[in-house]
């Protein structure tokens, strides 16, 4: 063994750089995945059959496909269909949004479905209409009871966020990837960018925590 | 106040509510009776169209609710409606429960709709409760904010289902109280009860359904003491 993590010292700014190149995208890819899946949710459970349909087919493409392929066809083949070459970012933004929305809306659509149905009742019966209703009423209750189940689904996102460096866009893994090549030691860069990916999803986790202790407060 | 004419009910093949016509006056307080089953929530429900009547026609205060082109959203704005279960917003404080319709529908400003709303409160001697959450709040408070919410958007009318069913039973007082008190000042009120109390006391009319089918009304007095119909008898000599 000829562990030395003091060769990786040069490089600790290129890769806490990459800090910030991930959370870019993630951030956008979440909110991204969130707004959308909110919106097929709301389609999904909708009687309205030319909303449901597309609804359902969309989230069983970007649930029955590998993310890793999405994220090919996007960057690679939107060039060759449409002459538009696509940047490695917009390419992140929209294969991990658009994927992401797919679960988002799945996770959305049952928390809906458990709230009382008297909450509707009784909205509908004091004249509230549809929209303010999920928005005001229903939708703060559904968030609360799939906020555990929405964290998780940010985190797997901060986590797969690493498949971005088979596009060539430099974020944390791919900053572990060339400092192993530069110096021809893998450990110590993968273990310095585990313990980072490990640390931001603990910030994720503990956020978490925190809105889920404010949303009991009506408990 | 509410003209219903020939109204039918079916969930599937199952017709739970046949041939009804009924009109109910301004200001008339009337209980609706019957066995479980017998359809006396799913008829209070066609009134506001929580439920679809399958056919038949129900007016509320000369609009006709069942015309395709009535808003029944709007509609539903002068019809309160206090449930079994309550149902309050259950994120919201007893405050922002009354005041949340008043401002989104009515387009009160947040002071009046407070001020509105703290009145209210202080009607069902719940002033104290204005920023409490439902949970921690009794049966019977949870119930008196509720009609203090339906109130809140200033009906001409409130439909009580049950409202006292899902209450343990040294709460039902506070809540027949609170309605008691609502009849007294006038309001249209349509109350499906086990209360016979409160049929007996407070209602200027009794409708007894059975099967679906409007069996029998009158005065309550007359209704107790000498039912004209068998099944009204049979059902009273079960309960009293």
């Amino acid at each position: 063994m000829n562990l030395d993590f003091s060769q990786i010292v040069p490089y600790i700014p290129f890769i806490l750089e990459g800090i910030w190149v991930t959370l870019q995208f993630v951030l956008v890819s979440i909110l991204l995945g969130f707004l959308l899946g909110t919106v097929l949710a709301l389609f999904k459970i909708s009687n309205i059959k030319l909303l449901k349909w597309p609804a359902d087919f969309y989230t069983s493409i970007f649930r029955g496909t590998p993310l890793i392929l999405q994220l090919a066809i996007i960057y690679l083949a939107t060039p060759q269909l449409t002459g538009y070459d696509i940047s490695p970012f917009l390419s992140a933004v929209l294969a991990f949004g658009l994927n992401s929305s797919a679960y988002v809306s799945e996770i959305i659509r049952a928390g809906i479905s458990a709230v009382d149905r008297g909450q509707t009742e009784a909205a509908i019966a004091l004249g509230i209409p549809y929209r303010p209703m999920m928005k005001d009423i229903i939708l703060p209750q559904a968030m609360k009871n799939i906020l555990p189940a929405l964290m998780n689904e940010f985190i797997t996102l901060t986590k797969e966020s690493a498949l971005v460096s088979t596009i060539g866009y430099v974020d944390l893994m791919r900053r572990a990837q060339i400092t192993s090549s530069r110096l021809y030691s893998y450990f110590e860069p993968l273990m310095f960018v585990a313990i980072i990916y490990w640390l931001m999803v603990m910030v994720l986790t503990l956020l978490g925590g925190w809105v889920e202790r404010r949303m009991k407060e009506s408990d | 106040m509410i003209k219903v004419d020939k109204l039918f009910k079916q969930f599937g093949n199952n017709e739970v509510l046949t041939d009804i016509s009924i009109e109910i006056n301004k200001g008339e307080v009337v209980s609706i009776i019957g066995p479980s089953g017998s359809g006396k929530s799913t008829f209070l429900r066609c009134i506001n169209l929580l439920e679809k009547p399958t056919s038949g026609t129900v007016s509320v205060a000369d609009q006709v609710m069942t015309a395709p082109k009535t808003n029944v959203t709007k509609a539903r704005e002068k019809i309160g409606m206090v449930f079994q279960h309550f149902h309050l917003f259950p994120h919201l404080t007893v405050l922002e429960n009354l005041t949340y319709a008043p401002m989104k529908v009515r387009g009160l400003k947040k002071a009046e709709a407070n001020e509105k709303g703290l009145q209210l409160l202080e009607r069902v001697g719940l002033a104290d409760k204005e920023k409490a959450y439902p949970s921690s709040l009794s049966g019977g408070q949870k119930q008196r904010v509720a009609i203090a919410r339906a109130l809140a958007m200033e009906p001409d009318l409130m439909l009580f289902d049950e409202p006292t069913s899902a209450l343990d039973p040294e709460m039902v007082k506070e809540v027949l109280d609170v309605m008691k008190d609502l009849a007294h000042t006038g309001m249209t009120m349509l109350v499906v009860t086990h209360e016979m109390g409160f049929a007996r006391e407070v209602a200027d009319r009794v409708l007894f359904l059975d099967e679906g089918r409007l069996v029998e009304t009158g005065e309550p007095n007359a209704f107790f003491t000498d039912p004209q119909t068998e099944r009204a008898k049979d059902f009273l000599a079960k309960i009293l």
